[in-house]
Parts: C-alpha cells; sequence; structure tokens
C-alpha cells in the first residue's frame, strides 16, 4: 500500500499525517513542537512509524507550517508549501464548496476566504495572541477547569457573563470580578468564550464577508463552546472536519500526492532521517549594507540548506 | 556643480527626464544608492512618525546623499494635468526636508503646479533651469530633450517593459508561465526591492507574467476612470484604478495584487473603492491587498505570496480540467 506523510510544524504543535490513496486519513501524530521543531519532526516520525500498519510504503512528503521549509529538508519534502494553502486545500478537500475556513491555533489564528476554491483573501492575527488557544488555556487554569472540559461546561451555560476579550489581562480580571460576584462557572466560561469569538470577528475577519459553508479547524475547533458561540455570532451552521487539529498535515498529505503524480520518485529520505544529526547554525552576511541573518543547516560536513539572504547568494539548489 | 537626486518617490516617474535636463545644463546628477537596511534606518529615524514608509525612505535617502553633493534636488510637484494633484505629502515635501535638525546643502525646490496652466509651469522650468545658466534658450532645448527622453522611457513602459528595466536600460524576456497577475500601487513601493521584498522577482521566479499600471496608456486609463460614480482628483491613484479596471475588462490577468504603504490616506480609500466597484460590476478576479510598512516581516509577504499564486494556479488547473 502506499502512503503520503504530511508535515506541518507550527509554533505550538507539530503534527503530521499519513493519508492513503484513497486521502482517507491512516494514522496521525499531534504533538507539541517545545521550540525544537528538528526534534520534534524526528520524535514525530518514529511516533507515526509505530502507528502504521505492515507494509504502507510513502510514496510522497509534503510539508507545511512556519517551520516548513525546515521540516521539509529533514523529512525530504516532494512539496514545500505555506499553511494557508495547506489548510485551504485540505478543508476544501472535505467540505468542496467552503467559502470560509476558520483556523484558531495554539499562537496564532487565521481566516481563509475562498471562492470558486480559490483563496482569495486571508488575515492572521500579528502580535496579540488574545483570540488563540493559548489564551483560553491560561484562563482554563485561572478557573481550575482541565481545558478538555470546557467545552461541556460552556454547553451548560444557561445566562453568559459578559467578559472583556481584548486581551487577556482584562479579561482575567474581568473573570476574578464575575467570580466573586457569585456567577456560575459554566456562565464565566461560555461568556469566555464568546468574548474571543468577538476579538477573532473585530480584529480577524474585519471587512471580510463570512459566507457558508463555515469550516472551523485548528486546535482549538476541539471546544464545543466556542463553535457554538460562532454559530451564535455568524447565525449560521459551523462545520467542523473529523481531523480539525491536524488539517494542516493533511493538506501538506494531498499536495504530496498530487506533486509526485509528475515526479518519477519521492525524496522522501524515509523514517531512519530520525536518527540523523542535523545542526543548525547562524551568521551574519557581510557582503553589503542589509547585513542579512543566515542560518545554515548540516549534517556532518554537508550543508544542507541556507536561507535568510535578501539577495540569492547563499542559496543552495 | 554635483545635483543629488534622491532614488525614492517621484524618482521612478520623471528621472530619465531630470537626469537629461540636468546634464544638458552641464550638472552632475549624483543619486542615492538603491534602499538598503542603513537608509531605512537614518529614515525612519529622521521622519515624522505619521508619515507613510515611502516617505519616510525619502529622507534616509536625502540623509545618506547629503553630503555628497551641493545641492538637492526635491520639487514640490503639486499637479501634474488638469483638475487633478498629486498626494498631499509630495506638496510638502521640500518643506518637511527643510524642517530636518541636520545641515543639508542647498535645497533646489522649484514648485510644478499644472493646474495653474502651462504659463507658470514654464516658468518654474526657467527658474530651475537659472539654477545653472542664464541662457534661456538652452534651458528650453534642455527641457525638450529631457521630455523626449521621458516619452520614450514611457513608450518603453507601454510595450509592456517593468519599470526597472526601462529605467535601468537592460531587458530581460519575460517568463514564459500562463498566469498573468497585475500588480499595482505606487512605483515607488513596487520597484523599490527592499519595500517591496523583491515582489515582482518572486513572482517571475514562479514563472508568472507579471502586468503594472505603468504600462496602460494615459488615454486608455482616462477613458475607464470617467466610467466611474466620482472624479477621482489624485493623478496616480487614479492610474492605478485605470490600470485594474482595463485589464478587469480585457480579462488580461488572471489575479491582482495591491501594493499599498501603510499610513497611505489615498491607498486606503482606493483599495476599497477598487473592491468596491469590482464586486458592483460583477468582476470575480481575486485582488489582494499587501500592506507593507517598516515592521513587515519577509515571511509573512512570502506566506501571502505563494498561497495566492498556488491557489490561482490550482484555479486555473482545475478550469482545464
Amino acid at each position: 500500500m502506499i502512503g503520503y506523510l504530511g508535515v506541518d510544524v507550527g509554533s505550538v504543535s507539530t503534527n503530521l499525517v499519513v493519508i492513503d490513496e484513497k486521502t482517507n486519513v491512516v494514522a496521525y501524530i499531534y504533538r507539541r513542537t517545545m521550540g525544537e521543531p528538528i526534534r520534534a519532526v524526528q520524535e514525530g516520525l518514529r511516533e507515526l512509524k509505530e502507528l502504521l500498519p505492515l507494509g504502507i510504503e510513502i510514496g510522497g512528503a509534503g510539508t507545511t507550517g512556519s517551520a516548513r521549509y525546515l521540516s521539509g529538508v529533514i523529512v525530504g519534502a516532494d512539496v514545500v508549501k505555506n499553511e494557508i494553502t495547506a489548510h485551504a486545500v485540505a478543508a476544501s478537500h472535505i467540505v468542496p464548496d467552503v467559502r470560509t475556513v476558520l483556523e484558531i491555533g495554539g499562537q496564532d489564528s487565521k481566516i481563509i476566504i475562498l471562492r470558486e476554491g480559490v483563496a482569495v483573501d486571508f488575515a492572521m492575527n500579528t502580535v496579540c495572541a488574545a483570540g488563540t488557544g493559548s489564551f483560553l488555556d491560561h484562563q482554563a487554569e485561572r478557573i481550575g477547569i482541565p481545558i478538555e472540559e470546557f467545552g461541556a461546561y460552556a454547553l451548560k451555560s444557561q445566562a453568559p457573563a459578559q467578559i472583556a476579550g481584548r486581551c487577556t489581562v482584562f479579561a482575567e480580571s474581568d473573570m476574578i470580578h464575575k467570580q466573586q460576584m457569585g456567577y456560575h462557572a459554566e456562565d464565566i466560561i461560555y461568556g469566555l468564550c464568546q468574548s474571543l469569538v468577538r476579538n477573532y470577528l473585530n480584529n480577524i475577519a474585519k471587512g471580510k464577508e463570512l459566507l457558508s459553508p463555515i469550516v472551523f479547524q485548528g486546535g482549538v475547533a476541539a471546544n464545543l463552546g466556542i463553535k457554538k458561540a460562532f454559530e451564535e455570532a455568524l447565525e449560521t451552521r459551523v462545520i467542523i472536519p473529523k481531523y480539525f487539529n491536524v488539517m494542516g498535515a493533511i493538506g501538506a498529505a494531498l499536495l504530496a500526492k498530487e506533486r509526485v503524480e509528475n515526479k518519477p520518485e519521492t525524496s522522501f529520505k524515509g523514517f531512519s532521517t530520525s536518527d540523523i544529526d542535523f545542526k543548525t547554525s547562524s551568521f551574519y552576511c557581510k557582503g553589503c549594507s542589509n547585513n542579512c541573518e543566515i542560518l545554515k543547516i548540516e549534517v556532518g560536513k554537508e550543508v544542507l540548506a541556507r536561507w535568510g539572504g535578501r539577495c540569492g547568494k547563499w542559496e543552495i539548489e | 556643480m554635483k545635483v543629488g537626486v534622491p532614488r525614492a518617490l517621484l524618482y521612478y516617474k520623471y528621472f530619465p527626464l531630470w537626469e537629461t535636463f540636468f546634464s544638458e545644463l552641464g550638472a552632475e546628477v549624483v543619486l542615492s544608492s538603491p534602499t538598503n537596511k542603513r537608509i531605512l534606518n537614518l529614515g525612519t529615524e529622521a521622519a515624522e512618525n505619521e508619515v507613510c514608509l515611502p516617505v519616510k525612505i525619502f529622507y534616509g535617502h536625502v540623509i545618506s546623499l547629503k553630503d555628497k553633493v551641493d545641492a538637492l534636488f526635491i520639487p514640490r510637484i503639486v499637479s501634474v494635468e488638469g483638475g487633478a494633484y498629486t498626494c498631499p505629502k509630495f506638496l510638502g515635501l521640500p518643506d518637511m526636508i527643510r524642517a530636518l535638525d541636520v545641515d543639508l546643502p542647498q535645497i533646489i525646490s522649484p514648485t510644478f503646479n499644472l493646474k495653474l496652466g502651462l504659463r507658470e509651469f514654464y516658468r518654474s522650468v526657467y527658474e530651475l533651469g537659472g539654477f545653472f545658466t542664464k541662457n534661456l534658450f538652452k534651458i528650453v532645448m534642455a527641457f525638450q530633450k529631457g521630455l523626449n527622453k521621458l516619452d520614450s522611457f514611457e513608450n518603453l513602459l507601454h510595450d509592456g517593459h517593468l519599470l526597472n528595466e526601462a529605467l535601468a536600460g537592460r531587458f530581460f524576456p519575460a517568463p514564459k508561465g500562463r498566469l498573468r497577475i497585475g500588480v499595482v500601487g505606487h512605483p515607488y513601493n513596487i520597484f523599490d526591492q527592499y519595500i517591496s521584498m523583491n515582489l515582482i522577482e518572486r513572482l517571475q521566479k514562479k514563472g508568472i507574467k507579471v502586468l503594472t499600471a505603468e504600462m496602460v496608456e494615459e488615454e486608455v486609463v482616462d477613458k475607464i476612470v470617467t466610467g466611474l460614480q466620482k472624479k477621482l482628483f489624485w493623478t496616480y491613484e487614479k492610474d492605478v484604478v485605470g490600470a485594474v479596471f482595463h485589464w478587469l475588462d480585457a480579462k488580461s490577468v488572471d489575479g491582482i495584487i495591491y501594493v499599498l504603504s501603510f499610513a497611505c490616506g489615498p491607498d486606503s480609500l482606493i483599495q476599497i473603492l477598487i473592491e468596491h466597484e469590482a464586486k458592483q460590476q460583477g468582476f470575480s478576479v481575486p485582488i489582494m491587498p499587501i500592506v507593507i510598512d517598516e515592521h513587515s516581516g519577509e515571511a509573512g509577504l512570502v506566506t501571502r505570496l505563494e498561497a495566492f499564486v498556488d491557489m490561482m494556479s490550482r484555479k486555473v488547473g482545475s478550469e482545464k480540467s
């Protein structure tokens, strides 16, 4: 059996997926990046290999996410794609006529607007993480309710509390105030979900036309309270795909499958790449007054890749 | 006499004219180097905080050039056609530079205002030429030569050559790919490789044929914009709107990228106008705005461009199959 590998290395999580020729998900891994993308990919591959049925052969590999070039070098990717394309491809594969993709991850959130299968607009949060998973994580900890049970609590709410969502600091003082006033935990939790959605719609989706079908993916889509808050705010149904938290990786795998159709053989280096010692280092180029910071990846004495320059001087083909 | 010309803002529109005019009058034209990190930093430190990135960069060019020349050429270009103005920042440019707290050489800043008619315009030309010679005939001849030079430069653009190639006089064959993207916005944003982070080269590397607003002739633009609900009174923005709707009408692009600078007043209005008008007229060509400022990271641009191009190729691919 032939499988296709998709790897999505983001700031918070590293996800790996193998799909089969019919694009069904065979196995997937969702793990923390912990600031070490190389290690996360190598260990992820090791874990993934254990989950795969015997006799499966990787026929193509794709990478995405903010560490897509780095992980592409490590796994030997046939295709390296930006996360917007990967998420859009995965969403439109599962819901072919999708027109809006809401994606909220650990530290970033984005919106992708599609029309006739084309991403015509997208936006990502910039410096503020107030509308993302880590914000919810932090507040769950404050209330003392595990994040996994957050959604169930939120759904029990009868009269949601009004919580300021523009900033974690304000939200926290608001929540303490509401607790001291005697509000139920579920009302505070759902109020928090509503404030996060309000924040997302005001900042990231500002000025965009959100048309159905709407797909909601990324780690935060696990939270049913957020889904409900989105549905109330948008007055329409929001679809959560089955593998919502690894959609980027699924997109990368789909793109890899597509790419190898026009390629004699895959560049995938095999699962043994987990045992190779990759070294990274950086230096400032003194070639001109731009002083670009160049990063390089080496194995032993061989330089695998260099990037970061404004001119093409340091690139390796 | 060494005349310094900052490689910024209207340099991208009129340099062939300026260079010819000054050289014909015996001056040596000194151009600042292409924008780099140092120039950007000089500019952002010196400039008012509220101005847009290209104006900040203009400051940087002025400062990098000031000790190498006898005079700086910073014209006050108010209007270049009847009934329309340029950006308000261009109107105040010489004053903004004079207000800088640094030692500056002489600043040559004639006012060009075609709204006051040709007579006033030529009076400014004579005044400018007067810095170099008292010979009126020589000034007229130099200006005529400059105009001819500007004409042939603009003809190159109308023939489909990119502005940077036409300025340098070096031409490269256009990529042979199927996709065509119109890149609009101010030439001083798009063709300053530092500001635009090599936007055009990045597209060309992906095999995309790039069209820009300068390639669309003035008559075509004027015809298109008369069909709009309201008259556009900024010349350079009018060119952008004209080009966009010319391409949409002629179906000559698969997508449009609008490069805006953060804090640009005209851009912020024109972008909305284009999106609104395109929607009203029922066009479905994707238009992607890219907003740049001095904090813009390359990663954000690369991700957006990749996504835009990918999605268009996927669309064209699916229509074909």
